[in-house]
Formats: C-alpha cells, sequence, structure tokens
C-alpha cells in the first residue's frame, strides 16, 4: 500500500499518575476487559431467557422465529465479521504507524458498522410491516393466540436493539478517533487508543456471533 | 516555610519536591480552595469527600423516612398516614438507603480514598472516570429525586412486577431510570478498583501484603462487575414495559413476571455482599489496631472474601421459596445458602481470635467494631432460619426478614462505616474528634439498634407481615418498643454528625498515626499531600506486623 509509506513514530505518552508506559498501557487494556465483562452480562441474562423460552415453549417459539429473516441475519454476521477484520488491520497497521493505511481501515469499519445498521432497519421495516411489532396497538400482532411467542418477540427487539445501540455508540466513537487520529503525531502519542477501541469493537461483533445463533437459527 | 505542619517530620521530605508542595499547601485539602478544584478534581481524596457528602446526605433522607414509617407504626389502626403515604415513606426509605447510602458507602468513600494509599500509589489508575462515576451517581439520584418531589412511588424498593409494570400509578419511570444509572457509577468504581489493584500496586506490595481492606474491595468490585448489569438490563425491560408496552414480564403482553424476580435477585443477592464485604474490611483494619496484634489467619480472611463473592451468585432462589419454583430448585438454594456461612463464620472466628489476648484500647472504631461483630453475627444465624424451608414459609415477607437484613445491613454495614468513619477520620482530616462523645454514640447506636430491630424478630415469629400499618393491636407493645428505639439510634446517629463536623475547624490536629497502626496509609501525613506520597513507599514485608501474634500469646505453640 502506498499510502503506508510515510511512517510516524509510534507510542503513548505517559500521564503523571503512572509510573511506567507499560503500566498505563496495562491498566487500559484491562480497564476495557473489565468493561467488556460487565457488558457480556448484561447481554446473558437477555439470551439465557431466550434460551430457557425455546425450552419451555418450543413450537411458540418456532413459529415467532420463522418470522425472522435468516438471510438478514446472516449477511449481518458476515458484515460485521469483515468488520472486524478491517479494524484489525487498522491495528496491525497503526503498530507500523503507517497513518493514512490506518485512517481509510478505520473509515471502512465504519462504513460496514453502518450497512449492518441499514440492514437491520431494513428487517424491522418487514417486522412492521408482517404486524410482528406486538407493542403496537394500532397493528394487530400476527401470532396473538400465542403468549410465549410474544415474549420471545419482545425479547428480540430488547436484545437487537441494545445491541444496535452499542453499535450506534461504537461507529460514534469510532468516528471522532478517526478524526483524532487523522492529525499528525497522534499515533506518536495515543497509538493505545486504537488497541483499546478495537477490543470494544470486536466484542460487539461477538455479541452478535451470540444473538444470531439464539435468535434466528436454533432448532429452525 | 513552616516545617511544623507536616506531621510525618523530616525524614519524608524528598528533596525534588518543590517548595510549593510544602508548608501549610501541601496537603490535599489545602492544595486549592475554589468551588471548581472540587468539582472537577481528579485527586481520589477530593471524589472520596464529594461521596461522603451525598451519601451522608442520603442517608438523612433514609433516616427521616425511616422515622416516618415507625411513627406510623405507633397505632395499630394506621390512622398517620393514608396507605398511599405509607406505601411511599417505605418505599423512599428502601430504595434510598440501598442504592444510595449501602451500595456506594464504604467502597466510594473509604474505599477511593484509602486504596490508592494502601497499595502505594498515586491514584486511582483511570481518575477521570472515578469523577465521571460522582457525576453519574448524582445524575441518577437527581432522577429518583425527581419521582419523590413528583409524587413518589409506591412499589417497594425491589419494583416486583406486576404491581410495578401494571397497577402501580406512581412516578415508577423516573425512579427506575434514576437506579438504573446508579448502577452505571457502581460499575465504574468496581472496574476502577479492580484495574488499581491489578496494576498499580507499589514495588514489592504483593497480593499477599496487601490489607484486608483491599482484598474485600477487590471481591466487591467483581461483584460490582458481574451483577450490576444484570440489575440494569432487569431494569431497562422494566422501562420498556411500562413506557413502550415491550411486555416481557407481565402475562398480559405475554410475559412471566417471576422471571424480574430472577433477574433482581441475580443481582440483588450478591448486592448484600457488595454491602457487607466492604465492611468486613474496614473491622478486619480496626480489630488488629486496637488489639496491637496481627489478623489472626490472614490468607484465611483473604480468600473468605473471594469465596463469599464466589458463593453469593448461586443463592438468589432463596429470596423465591414461596413463588412456585421448583421444589429441587428451593432445595439446591437452600444448601448453597447454608454454604455461605463458611467464609463468613471464618472471618467472625478470625477476628475474635484476633482479639483474643491482644493488647486491647476500647477506643470508638473498636467499640464500633465489636458492635458490629456482635450484630453481624445474629444477622447472620437468623440468616440461616431464612434459608431452611420450612421456616421460611412461616416466616416469608414478614418482620422477621426485615430485622434479619437490617442486622446485617445496619448492624453491620452502617456500624462499620462509622467505625472506618471514626478510624480514618484524623487521617482524612488532620483534626482528632472528641473520644467521649464518640464512645457514647457507639453505645446509644448499638442500643437504641437493637432496641429497634431485636422486637422485629419476635413480630415477624408471631406473624406480622412487612409493608402493612394496619396490625392487630396485640402486637402495638413490641411496636412502640421498636419505635423508641428508632429515637434513640436517631440520637445517636446525630451526635457524630455534630461533633466530627466541629472537629473539623476546632479538633486537635492528628499525627500521622494515631492509633498506632500499621499500614501504608498512615506511613504519611494527616491530611495526606495531594499526591500521596512524598517519598516511595516501601510495602512492608508482612501485612498487619504488630506486636503481638498468635503464636507468642497462645498457649500452644503450633
Amino acid at each position: 500500500m502506498s499510502a503506508g509509506a510515510t511512517d510516524a513514530p509510534v507510542g503513548v505518552k505517559l500521564v503523571s499518575h503512572f509510573a511506567t508506559v507499560e503500566q498505563q498501557k496495562r491498566a487500559a487494556v484491562l480497564g476495557m476487559w473489565a468493561w467488556l465483562l460487565t457488558e457480556l452480562l448484561l447481554f446473558a441474562g437477555l439470551f439465557l431467557t431466550a434460551l430457557i423460552l425455546r425450552l419451555l415453549h418450543p413450537e411458540a417459539v418456532q413459529a415467532a422465529a420463522r418470522h425472522l429473516k435468516v438471510w438478514i441475519g446472516a449477511t449481518n454476521t458476515v458484515v460485521l465479521i469483515g468488520s472486524s477484520l478491517t479494524m484489525s488491520g487498522a491495528i496491525q497497521l497503526s503498530r507500523l504507524g503507517w497513518q493514512r493505511g490506518m485512517v481509510r481501515f478505520m473509515l471502512a469499519t465504519a462504513a460496514l458498522g453502518t450497512l449492518f445498521l441499514m440492514l437491520k432497519g431494513y428487517e424491522y421495516y418487514a417486522d412492521y410491516h408482517e404486524h410482528m411489532m406486538p407493542f403496537l396497538s394500532d397493528r394487530p400482532y400476527a401470532l396473538k393466540d400465542s403468549p410465549p411467542s410474544r415474549l420471545f418477540v419482545n425479547l428480540y427487539y430488547v436484545a437487537t436493539g441494545l445491541h444496535g445501540l452499542h453499535l450506534m455508540t461504537g461507529i460514534t466513537l469510532l468516528l471522532v478517533m478517526t478524526w483524532q487520529a487523522s492529525r499528525p503525531g497522534f499515533l506518536a502519542q495515543h497509538q493505545n487508543r486504537i488497541e483499546i477501541f478495537g477490543l470494544y469493537w470486536h466484542f460487539i461483533d461477538l455479541i452478535w456471533i451470540i444473538a444470531f445463533p439464539t435468535l434466528y437459527v436454533l432448532n429452525r | 516555610m513552616t516545617s511544623g505542619t507536616i506531621t510525618g517530620g523530616p525524614a519524608l521530605r524528598d528533596p525534588h519536591t518543590p517548595d510549593s508542595r510544602l508548608g501549610h499547601g501541601a496537603d490535599y485539602l489545602h492544595a486549592e480552595h475554589t468551588l471548581r478544584s472540587w468539582f472537577f478534581t481528579t485527586d481520589h481524596k477530593r471524589i472520596a469527600l464529594l461521596y461522603l457528602a451525598s451519601i451522608t446526605a442520603f442517608f438523612v433522607i433514609g433516616a427521616v423516612t425511616a422515622g416516618l414509617v415507625r411513627l406510623a407504626l405507633v397505632v395499630p389502626d394506621g390512622q398517620v398516614f393514608t396507605n398511599d403515604t405509607y406505601n411511599k415513606l417505605f418505599t423512599i426509605h428502601g430504595v434510598v438507603m440501598v442504592w444510595f447510602f449501602l451500595i456506594p458507602s464504604i467502597p466510594a468513600t473509604f474505599g477511593n480514598f484509602l486504596i490508592p494509599l494502601m497499595i502505594g500509589a498515586r491514584d486511582l489508575a483511570f481518575p477521570k472516570l472515578n469523577l465521571a462515576s460522582w457525576y453519574v451517581f448524582m445524575t441518577g439520584a437527581l432522577f429518583t429525586l425527581a419521582s419523590v418531589v413528583l409524587g413518589g412511588v409506591d412499589t417497594g424498593w425491589t419494583f416486583y412486577t406486576p404491581l410495578s409494570t401494571a397497577f402501580s400509578n406512581t412516578w415508577v419511570v423516573p425512579a427506575l431510570i434514576g437506579v438504573t444509572i446508579v448502577g452505571f457509577s457502581s460499575i465504574l468504581t468496581g472496574l476502577n478498583f479492580v484495574v488499581t489493584i491489578h496494576t498499580m500496586r507499589a514495588p514489592g506490595m504483593t497480593w499477599f501484603r496487601l490489607p484486608i481492606f483491599v482484598w474485600t474491595h477487590y471481591a466487591t468490585s467483581l461483584i460490582f462487575l458481574l451483577a450490576t448489569p444484570v440489575i440494569t438490563v432487569a431494569l431497562i425491560l422494566l422501562i420498556a414495559e411500562r413506557a413502550f408496552h415491550i411486555g416481557v414480564f407481565d402475562p398480559a403482553y405475554g410475559g412471566d413476571p417471576v422471571l424480574f424476580q430472577h433477574l433482581f435477585w441475580f443481582y440483588s443477592h450478591p448486592a448484600v455482599y457488595i454491602m457487607v464485604l466492604p465492611g468486613m474490611g474496614v473491622i478486619s483494619e480496626i480489630v488488629p489496631a486496637f488489639a496491637q496484634k496481627k489478623l489472626f489467619g490472614y490468607k484465611f480472611v483473604a480468600y473468605a472474601a473471594i469465596g463469599l463473592a464466589s458463593v453469593t451468585f448461586f443463592v438468589w432462589g432463596h429470596h423465591m421459596f414461596v413463588n412456585g419454583q421448583s421444589d429441587f430448585a428451593s432445595v439446591a438454594f437452600s444448601v448453597l445458602s447454608f454454604a455461605v456461612a463458611v467464609p463468613s463464620a471464618v472471618k467472625v472466628y478470625n477476628w475474635t481470635a484476633t482479639i483474643h489476648k491482644g493488647s486491647l484500647k476500647l477506643d470508638t472504631p473498636m467499640l464500633y467494631a465489636m458492635g458490629y461483630i456482635g450484630l453481624f453475627v445474629l444477622g447472620g444465624l437468623t440468616g440461616l432460619y431464612l434459608a431452611t424451608l420450612a421456616i421460611n414459609q412461616h416466616v416469608h415477607a414478614t418482620y422477621f426478614v426485615v430485622a434479619h437484613f437490617h442486622y446485617i445491613m445496619v448492624g453491620g454495614t452502617v456500624l462499620a462505616f462509622l467505625g472506618g468513619l471514626h478510624f480514618w477520620w484524623p487521617k482524612i482530616t488532620g483534626r482528632m474528634y472528641i473520644e467521649a462523645w464518640g464512645r457514647i454514640s457507639a453505645f446509644l447506636i448499638f442500643i437504641g439498634f437493637n432496641v429497634t430491630f431485636f422486637p422485629q424478630f419476635i413480630l415477624g415469629y408471631l406473624g406480622m407481615p412487612r409493608r402493612y400499618h394496619v396490625y392487630p393491636p396485640e402486637f402495638q407493645f413490641l411496636n412502640i418498643l421498636s419505635s423508641a428505639g428508632s429515637t434513640i439510634l436517631a440520637v445517636g446517629y446525630l451526635f457524630p454528625m455534630v461533633y466530627l463536623v466541629y472537629s473539623i475547624w476546632f479538633g486537635k490536629r492528628a499525627p500521622a498515626n494515631p492509633w498506632d497502626a500499621r499500614g501504608l496509609e498512615w506511613t504519611v501525613p494527616s491530611p495526606p499531600p495531594s499526591h500521596n506520597f512524598l517519598t516511595e513507599p516501601v510495602a512492608p514485608k508482612v501485612p498487619y506486623d504488630y506486636p503481638l501474634q498468635a503464636q507468642e500469646t497462645g498457649r500452644q505453640h503450633s
């Protein structure tokens, strides 16, 4: 890549309350992992409930799950895994100091994230069309004879909505950071921010990888 | 240069420290005086004081509503307040005391202040995040207070469905939003502590040289990180159901009300240990200092903290013995709940063994600590009664339960909080309070507490249900006794508020180590300098290196 020809110095600036840069980097990585641990527990309750619901009411959940668009879910899985690939590309280039290439990979990551949200939005629209939004009082629910299916559909909206919220936060942070990272000197002072953000991005991806089989695929 | 203001003496003076850092302006309280220097500070010690001021305010709100509840219960016919007002009063009491006082109490104040000092760090790993956690806390508090001002909430602090989603006509959603937001401040505090304890320890400060206070805060932080997100999602689901009819708990929308209880108690049982573990840490510091004796069984006490934090995740079902869960689940939860007694007892035995043949000084912090041990034992043993399936059927949702958890939360956490406040007050403010007043307040609180809550065990056993203010006249005597005790308790709480505040301006100046205690926080001047350590801290080879040890005083040499 020709853009990478301009190598920038790479490093992390020491903040005064740390003794060494190594300590500071270790603290940042551990901090993000600790945050991701709480995020995992945030989603775990929803996924566990959805799984138990499948065990208790298999037919009702299958009937509801059949309305979900597997092809959109599958495409979105590929899109997000692709975005993780571009994000790890950005991390690799940041380590090498290839600033312009890194910025391009970050923009590609944000674009893939946005594509995911657009596809998800289209899926919600299709759900609306099929009367699969039981919380709307003016649109009678398609499976109204089956209360457990309604619980499953509601969990689907909360889980995917919460995931979408995380993705939107991720895209916003990514765009702000891309703007900062495109300025000269960024990599010399804050290279580890790219890596820390990468952990978060991969994690959102991971949550979707759990959500997709739990909601769309299981005993279909 | 007025050398007298640094009480640690000339040995602590670092030649590289600029002169402006010495003398009167050196300590963290006097480094700057502007409002901005308090509200935008990133100094963990100042943030601890911001938390101390705010949780004290919430404690007052919670205590006043408790007083009104006790006032209503003086008469059996429920004539003092309307039913709605009574419901709102005990809800405010519970919500404020649990989420705005007990959970942040010790970690956000003493944990914030002491963990960096105890491990030899200049600050927590993420100082800005620490400040942010206080603002998040206050934002959540504003939402909850708004719900009170707008008209109150009547669901009880547990927000059980379907009352909270379908039947309550009060301001549930703002209260829920407030509690959800406060959860994030807990998570940020816990995250900061975990990272700080892992990465910021001074050279030589190995895990088994850490004070037990740090161990218990590490265990507490793990609960913050692992349990809080589950209540967050449960409350989000409640808000979604109440505000947008995305039903998950209400059977009318296809939901399951018991699901809420599972999610709620998956957090709220571990939350009991968020409240109890930091208190255990405080007691583990006070007892060796006032017995001048090495903490008995250090490693057992440390492992017991981690043990409690682990087992507590598997006992939530003991809150649900009568809601129709399977018998098998109830038996399993009952057995696991009994297992909690093991690490708890390890701690109590180790404190007792530390006191045994120590050279005791019965100063105020020690009085609180000994009160704590007694009340915690009583609260813990009645917890075993409640974990027994047959007895639980009889006393479920009665005053027996109320008495039990007040023995743990007030007898345990509040006494530990006050003990810690008196123990570290000289370090935090640089001033000594008047010892005689401290001892009087400790006695008043111990007596007032027992007169208030012991009758409630009997009331509950006789069958008085919680959350009712109309009750059979034969329960009136015990209720009046309980209300009378609460007035003694109130006087006991007022005393420290007066003499501690008085001491800030008029108290004697405190030396660096007034109790002859061990631990890095006592090696720095009182109050500590802004950057904590003037010279590189040296980790002690052995924690709790007091003159007396069990081996020297025990009859048998093991």
